[in-house]
């Protein structure tokens, strides 16, 4: 089947507007007539809830959490990006669109970034209106700041809660339109199936997490914004609930997986600490502007960092890249951390972890300025670690936070599948290879608020109505489906727990797909997931029963999804040879150790078609194409 | 440093909110002190699972103090002893060995049991419902910098928008009150200048909503600001005392 | 007549009644307490003082009937505050501890409220509603007070009145929005303050009477 990414013809910063004015709009009158179903309740499904919802759309929203406030968007700490230059220090839409196709290493698509940081400054407006109480200088203006690495300040940020803040806006515009009647939310459900009907997404069939029920829900069109896979790793900053499972039974109802082995690692998390471990704690990024990155000189130095003198610490981010120094971008940041510790360098007990050291900041600015920057971070650190980062050099390790990777989508942000929207992390589009700080929140937020209230609009007036029933036949298929699937997992009353599985294929993931890949390691591991696969399928223990509020079963199903996603990214990682971003394979890097691009072979977004189970995956290939960029070797000497 | 301690929990099940509930006893052993609290309870659930007994149901999700989604009342506590701190956010080394630990849900009754230690808060998001917001449709807002805020106001008003919504406050609360909670939101959205124009309506008809809900009435005991993981403060609920009053009394909106 | 019944019968309407019934009982009790003082200066001055209280005539009247709505509208609505509060919480929790918010104050305003109740009325009865033809106030009094059971009734009460106000003058603040945290600690010490004084002021006079006897 041939991509057609939809991108509208025209000089690159005219071609949203002209698209705009193409799609065809849908009279007033009649948006009350269409039903449509949200995914979702982060920054991508809480903004898209709310606008459709404004616009007068019927919205079904949809979230595994209590609360669609409590969606992992959440968690996010450093801030948002925005075009808007407020700091008069050189910032522009084009230089926000070049860093982040740049910072991509080339392989994201030209004209969504573009669009990304048009929007961008309409995201700020919208919330600052909302009430989101950005920090602001002592004028009363907003402040912002410079963030993983940016050579421009154009962050803007809430405290070390942004993720928080805007995700809070998103969610009371949209608990407005809950109380105008015109968004039903469904709390504590599980998408557990896209319904297509004609080769249309007509519906979901969900399961209510508290009485167990399968739930059927048609609408005209369905809008997935589940968030991004990183829990493949069992060990990641995302939120227990994060899972594939959403994208993934889209994936196996048609459609497209892109670039599933991007995926980014962050280079400064609390370290793992024991095989208990549940999840890894983020530490903001802003943390390497005064935090000075080392190991020991010599291998094994057991001593206190304290005791260690000057001479004997090896600065390496500062040694290597003299220019960039502590804040080089965070695959390479993340790089050589492992790096150090892979040569027995590393700190800590568990020697997988390297100092992130305040003493010198704190020394010149004075402790009172680093805790008024970092406080809410430090407190964080002393609560987990049980160790005072003001006394005693941080440890940091890096760990999996971000996938670029996700279901496939064109310029209006649908999947090959029509009707089938997917929006925010749960899509590909805007990162490429290696996603900007601050950049998430901003594409997930523009992906609601700015882009899907006008393509969806496309979609329906030029789709002819089709009144789908939940009565349907392909409801009852997909329901057999969900409910056969859940009951063969019931049966099984194995050995292992759920969680078991989880961290072995954890295991395997991180080694093996993880911050530094090897086509042997590739292929090993994919072996090592089918025999895990298997196992599961015979020795999993689900205690208990459907009819009931049964997380075993829920995370059950998450980890069957992640046991056959995992061996589609091995897949892909194994198909782009070339390293590029958050991909490196050690077989392709520049001899100063970075990743090595091939734009000859792989300057395209790798699409990935189901054909079904236990089958390989068709490969199918959107080309990118660069028009108002020039693809150079990324160098932070 | 690492080590690990053993203690007795004594955990309450409940199989749905028909059942009654009882508490279990159980034993966790080799707990690791670097262990946050549902880390523990993942332990223990491991073992009930192998022993083919039924894991407790908690809700939790982020694990880093942020989602609210967690939260039990443990030996009497609302996410335990420790201060500014959510359940997620424990951890182990605050216990002593052969220490017994009590863990029972939020009770209010407007927090209806779902089972065992999971409760339903969505009276919480029903509050919201009534007034949480600014009435800004998409698109159209002006620059960002248009309206100038003091610093001390937008910090003031973070220093209130930082809640979780974990319910916490409603759980210490001897009445079961959601004054804080509702406080929170109220004054975030009266400090700032884009909330003002509906910050009457607002106040309200959080207020009534929140009274509808079955919530108790606060009586001043400071239990919930004592709790708070996120140490908002009453000054808020004094602030919302004031904003429903002057618009009860003083606003055109009934 | 809706916006009024709608505002004061909310939670906040309902407390903001407590707060401004319960501060002027505050009142009341200084100004009760100056009065009493005059004990001290002897029967005359004290007898001296209650006749010039009943020289106010109707004003006497009209106060005390406005005491009287102001004392029901606190008891009556204290009771249903206390009802409903019980009811937002029909499992109570096997462990409860306090993170430290609680006062014995505040803790107890119910009980100690329902000891000032029963009091209040015993009070009236004994020193209000009796024939006083023949006899002045302070030989009431005094004889009251040379009965040990009496004194120890009174004590008890006003320990009870000083734990209800050292709660209920600064939450009285707060209900109606008075915290600033420039103010606060200040109205914080001057509640403490009050209490003592109303608990030494009130309490000390039965033992000294009974002294005296
Ligand atoms: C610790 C951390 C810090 C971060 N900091 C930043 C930052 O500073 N700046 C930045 O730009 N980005 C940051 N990010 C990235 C950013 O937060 C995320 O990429 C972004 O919030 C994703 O938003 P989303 O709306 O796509 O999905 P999410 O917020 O993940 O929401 C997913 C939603 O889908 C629902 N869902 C999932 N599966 C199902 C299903 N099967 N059925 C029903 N519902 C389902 C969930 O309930 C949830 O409501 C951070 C990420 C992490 C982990
Ligand atoms: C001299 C007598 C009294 C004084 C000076 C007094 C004073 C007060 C004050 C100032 C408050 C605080 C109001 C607020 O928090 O806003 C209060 C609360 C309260 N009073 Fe009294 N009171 C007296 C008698 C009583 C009596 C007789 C009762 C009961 C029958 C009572 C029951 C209560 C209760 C239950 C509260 C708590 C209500 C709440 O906080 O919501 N009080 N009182
Ligand atoms: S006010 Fe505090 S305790 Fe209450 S819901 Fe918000 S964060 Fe939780
Ligand atoms: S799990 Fe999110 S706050 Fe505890």
């Amino acid at each position: 089947m041939a991509l057609d990414a939809k991108i509208p013809g025209g000089p690159i910063s005219e071609k949203w507007d002209r698209h705009r004015f193409e799609l065809k709009l849908v009279n007033p009158a009649n948006k009350r007539k269409f039903d449509v179903i949200v995914v979702g309740t982060g920054l991508a499904g809480g903004s898209a809830s709310a606008s459709l919802a404004e616009l007068g759309y019927n919205v079904k929203t949809f979230c595994i959490q209590d609360s669609p406030r409590r969606a992992h968007s959440i968690s996010a700490q450093g801030g948002i990006n925005a075009a808007k230059n407020y700091p008069n220090d050189g910032d522009s839409i084009w230089r926000l669109f070049y860093d982040t196709v740049k910072g991509g290493d080339f392989r994201a698509r030209e004209a969504n970034v573009y669009r990304l940081a048009q929007v961008s400054n309409d995201i700020i407006d919208q919330c600052v209106a909302q009430g989101i109480p950005f920090a602001r200088d002592y004028g009363g203006l907003l402040d912002n700041r410079s963030f993983g690495g940016a050579q421009v300040s154009r962050t803007f940020y809430a405290r070390g809660q942004t993720g928080q803040q805007l995700l809070l806006g998103a969610y009371s515009a949209m608990m407005r339109q809950v109380a105008a009647g015109k968004v039903q939310m469904f709390p504590r459900r599980e998408m557990l199936d896209v319904v297509v009907v004609d080769g249309h997404a007509k519906g979901i069939v969900a399961r209510n997490l508290i009485s167990g029920e399968i739930e059927r829900h048609a609408a005209d069109a369905v809008v997935l914004c589940t968030g991004g896979y990183g829990n493949v790793f069992f060990l990641s900053t995302n939120a227990m609930a994060s899972n594939v499972t959403a994208a993934y039974r889209a994936y196996k109802k048609g459609a497209f997986f892109a670039n599933p082995c991007f995926t980014q690692i962050h280079p400064t998390c609390i370290p793992v600490h024991g095989t208990y471990q549940s999840k890894l704690t983020l530490m903001s990024e802003s943390l390497r502007n005064d935090g000075r990155v080392w190991v020991p000189k010599n291998q094994g130095d057991n001593r206190k960092p304290d005791q260690i003198p000057e001479s004997e610490r090896d600065y390496f981010l500062e040694r290597k890249y003299p220019s960039f120094g502590n804040l080089v971008p965070r695959d390479v940041a993340s790089r050589n951390a492992k790096e150090q510790c892979d040569i027995g360098k590393g700190v800590g007990e568990t020697g997988h972890a390297v100092y992130l050291d305040f003493a010198d900041a704190i020394n010149r600015d004075g402790r009172d300025v680093i805790e008024k920057k970092y406080g809410n971070l430090f407190q964080m650190y002393e609560k987990i670690m049980a160790e005072n980062p003001y006394e005693a050099p941080m440890m940091i390790y890096p760990a999996i936070h971000y996938t670029m990777g996700g279901l496939w989508v064109d310029y209006n942000l649908m999947s090959n599948v029509p009707g089938l929207f997917v929006l925010g992390e749960a899509n590909f589009s805007d990162h490429g290879a290696n996603r900007l700080g601050a950049s998430a929140l901003m594409q997930g937020l523009a992906d609601g608020y700015f882009v899907l209230p006008y393509t969806i609009g496309g979609y329906l007036t030029g789709t002819p109505k089709a009144d789908v029933t939940t009565g349907h036949k392909a409801f009852d298929e997909s329901e057999k489906q969900v409910t056969d699937g859940i009951n063969r997992m019931l049966a099984i009353d194995g050995k292992r727990t759920v969680d078991d599985f989880h961290k072995t294929l954890g295991h395997i993931m991180w080694d093996y797909c993880g911050m530094a890949r090897t086509n042997e390691g590739l292929a090993m591991a994919q072996t090592m997931i089918q025999e895990l696969r298997a196992e599961f399928w015979e020795n999993v223990r689900v205690p208990g029963n459907t009819a009931d509020f049964n997380q075993s079963l829920e995370r059950a199903g998450r980890v069957a999804d992640f046991l056959e996603f995992g061996e589609l990214m091995i897949i892909d990682a194994l198909a782009r040879q070339e390293s590029c971003g958050g991909h490196f394979n050690e077989k392709f890097e520049t001899e100063e150790h970075e990743a090595l691009r091939d734009d000859d072979n792989f300057c395209h977004v790798a699409a990935w078609e189901h054909t079904g189970d236990g089958q390989e995956p068709e490969f199918h290939k959107e080309p990118l194409v660069f028009e108002n960029v020039k693809l150079t070797q990324r160098s932070y000497k | 440093m690492t080590k690990t301690i053993n203690l007795t929990l004594k955990v309450w099940r409940q199989q749905g909110p028909k059942d009654k509930g009882r508490f279990e006893t159980y034993h966790a052993k080799n707990i690791s002190t670097d262990m946050s609290f549902l880390e523990m309870l993942d332990v223990v659930n491991d073992q009930l699972t192998i022993d083919d007994k039924e894991p407790i149901a908690f809700d939790h999700d982020c694990r880093e103090g942020i989602c609210g989604m967690c939260g039990c009342v443990v030996n009497g506590r609302a996410h335990g002893a420790e201060k500014g701190t959510t359940l997620c956010q424990l951890h182990m080394r605050h216990f002593d060995n052969g220490d017994t630990i009590a863990i029972e849900p939020f009770r209010a009754m407007a927090f209806k049991a779902i089972k065992d230690l999971a409760v339903d808060r969505s009276a919480l998001d029903k509050i919201i419902q009534a007034g949480g917001y600014v009435s800004v449709n998409t698109g159209g807002a002006q620059d960002a910098n248009a309206i100038l805020v003091p610093q001390e106001v937008a910090d003031l008003a973070m220093d209130a928008a930082q809640c979780i919504g974990c319910g916490a406050c409603v759980a210490a609360c001897p009445n079961a009150s959601a004054m804080l909670f509702t406080s929170a939101k109220v004054s975030q959205l009266a400090l700032l200048p884009q909330g003002m124009p509906e910050a009457a309506k607002r106040a309200l008809n959080m207020v009534r909503t929140m009274d509808e809900l079955g919530f108790g009435n606060c009586t001043n005991e400071r239990e919930c600001e004592a709790e708070c993981p996120k140490e908002i403060s009453i000054t808020n609920i004094a602030r919302l005392n004031r904003e429903y009053l002057n618009a009860g009394f003083f606003s055109r909106s009934i | 007549m809706n916006w009024i019944t709608g505002t004061l019968g909310s939670s906040i309407g309902k407390k903001l009644l407590m707060a401004i019934t319960g501060f002027s009982f505050c009142g009341f009790l200084a100004a009760h307490l100056a009065g009493n003082l005059t004990i001290y200066g002897g029967k005359d001055a004290f007898n001296g003082y209650a006749a010039h209280l009943h020289a106010l005539g109707p004003l006497v009247t009209v106060a005390e009937l406005g005491l009287l709505t102001f004392f029901l509208v606190h008891v009556i609505i204290g009771l249903i505050l206390f009802l409903s509060n019980l009811k937002a919480r029909p499992v109570r929790y096997a462990v409860n501890k306090s993170a430290g918010g609680r006062t014995l104050g505040s803790a107890t305003m119910p009980y100690t409220g329902a000891i000032l109740l029963a009091f209040i009325i015993f009070h009236l009865m004994n020193f209000h509603f009796v024939d006083k033809t023949d006899t002045t106030i302070f030989n009431i009094v005094s004889n009251a007070f040379s009965n040990t059971g009496y004194v120890a009734i009174y004590i008890v009460a006003m320990v009870a009145a000083a734990i209800h106000v050292s709660h209920g003058f600064w939450s009285a603040f707060q209900t109606i929005g008075a915290n600033h945290p420039k103010y606060m600690p200040l109205i914080r010490t001057v509640s403490i303050a009050f209490a003592v004084v109303v608990g030494i002021g009130f309490g000390f006079l039965p033992i000294y009477i009974f002294l005296l006897a």
